[in-house]
């Protein structure tokens, strides 16, 4: 009987140690949850924004010199949030998502939605259908996978400018 | 000979004492309440499940988990059937094929699971986990995949596994009871997965792939014990405790039973575990080399009053007994 009390103290005491100890190691770390493993969203924020772009007609436009468009638009708002400059790229889906995948790029825009097939290769936002011509298509933006407070970011600022 | 004896038993007998019809009753409902219980965890799950391996796992693991209740209730249907020419021990070997299927589908998925997570985690893949609107908020996803595993585990540890755990050693049913002790290890699953997202949260993507081996290793144990136990008693193993710890203490009563009888010199017994009952095969060595068949009777009675599982029982005299059969000395 004393021994299971005890082992039942143990138990409780150990409980209180590991919460006592992650807390100390997430403030001291200043880690918020969600955090990104490769730090995506603090380069990013007050540096470059790397975006690629994936040309659509009516939501990427690439004839003039930086990508126009309701999708670049918002591409570029985003950028302004962070502080950061949108340094562009235009290219194909498949090689965007490559270098999506080698970390040269932060995000990707173009015609993509929700049955995207890139999704074992990049991370995708939500669905919106709020953006000017989509034509109900519900439309996704690609980060680099597992870059979950970048993501996050991203979605909390497509929530406020074309959520629902 | 049934009216002369009213107490007499019946081969393959199909019916229970009172204590244990209520105990079935129960049984049978707390199994459906399970089955309601993990549908709904299984959608609410659905819902948040996301791109978390661990949680993935966590999910696989709650569908995998109503295989037992599925088995012991078609099992059941069987169970009851009163023995025929055609089965003339009756069908309560239904309760072990139960078994050794829910068993079996736990061993091949768990393995299944396991090998996908390590996969997983040595290529690399770093989990994304985004965000939802709820209510007019954003919130992140993993937030909710926590609160959704933090409160789904309160039935399966706190409500229905300590409840079939009362129950299966009353049945003597071992389906029962290793199903109810898998629901009370089920918090370990939720554990792990909440550690997993929180790992994801925290930028430390392995820890959610590491959580699913841990999740998955379980899966592979329960199946694996099972698979086991199932087998061997299938295979006509001494009968055992529901447990499986020790050898079932009837089989010393019995032999100790018989030994008392003036008529009887020597005895042992063979007795194997049918799913809740046993069939018992006592073998006696009759004192002056000679037997009244009376006597065999009464000694075929008296075992069957001993305990409602040893209703199925022959006697049988010999002059020898065999090496293999239980003498009662542990």
């Amino acid at each position: 009987m004393r021994t299971v009390i005890e082992n039942r103290r143990t138990r409780r005491t150990a409980l209180t140690a590991a919460a006592l100890l992650l807390a100390t190691a997430l403030s001291g770390c200043g880690i918020s949850i969600p955090t990104d493993p490769e730090g995506t969203l603090e380069k990013v924020t007050g540096g470059e924004l790397r975006i690629g772009a994936s040309p659509d007609r009516g939501l990427v436009d690439v004839d003039a010199a930086t990508p126009t468009g309701p999708l670049a638009d918002l591409a570029d708002e985003f950028a302004a949030t962070l502080d950061a400059s949108p340094e562009w790229t235009i290219g194909s889906e498949e090689t965007l998502v490559g270098m999506l995948e080698a970390g040269d790029l932060d995000l990707v825009v173009g015609g993509f939605t929700e049955k995207t097939p890139w999704i074992d290769k990049a991370g995708i936002t939500r669905g919106y259908s709020g953006i000017p011509g989509t034509d109900g298509r519900k439309i996704v933006m690609l980060v680099p996978l597992g870059e979950n407070a970048f993501l996050s970011d991203l979605e909390r600022f497509l929530d406020k400018e074309v959520g629902s | 000979m049934t009216s002369a004896h009213p107490t007499y038993h019946q081969y393959g007998r199909t019916d229970l004492p009172p204590e244990q019809q209520r105990a079935l009753k129960s049984a049978v409902r707390w199994e459906i309440f399970t089955i309601c219980y993990t549908s709904v965890t299984i959608a609410v799950v659905a819902l948040v499940v996301g791109n978390s391996q661990a949680m993935r796992t966590a999910w696989i693991e709650d569908m995998l988990s109503l295989t037992p209740q599925i088995a012991f209730l078609v099992a059941l249907i069987f169970v009851r059937r009163r023995p025929t020419r055609t089965h003339p021990y009756g069908l309560h070997r239904a309760m072990g094929v139960g078994h050794l299927v829910a068993g079996v589908a736990l061993l091949v998925i768990g393995a299944n699971l396991a090998v996908e997570s390590v996969i997983g985690l040595i290529a690399g893949e770093h989990p994304t986990i985004g965000t939802v609107r709820l209510f007019g908020q954003t919130i992140w996803l993993g937030w909710l995949m926590v609160a959704v595993m933090v409160v789904v585990v309160v039935g399966p540890v706190f409500i229905y596994g300590p409840a079939k755990a009362r129950l299966a050693p009353v049945l003597h049913n071992k389906l029962l009871y290793a199903d109810a002790d898998m629901a009370k290890a089920d918090w370990q699953t939720n554990v792990a997965s909440i550690v997993g997202v929180l790992g994801i949260g925290m930028g430390a993507w392995w820890l959610d792939g590491a959580a699913a081996i841990f999740i998955s290793l379980g899966i592979v144990w329960d199946g694996w014990r099972n698979t086991k136990g199932a087998v061997l008693d299938l295979m006509d193993q001494r009968a055992t405790t529901y447990d499986d710890k020790n050898a079932h203490p009837l089989a010393g009563r019995i032999v100790q039973e018989l030994r008392e009888q003036s008529w009887v010199a020597d005895a042992a017994v063979r007795v194997r575990d049918l799913g809740q009952v046993f069939q018992v095969e006592a073998f006696v060595v009759p004192a002056r080399g000679r037997v009244k068949v009376a006597d065999v009777d009464a000694a075929s009675s008296m075992i069957a009053e001993l305990d409602w599982k040893v209703q199925d029982v022959v006697v049988i005299p010999v002059s020898e007994l065999p090496a293999e059969a239980d003498d009662g000395v542990i």
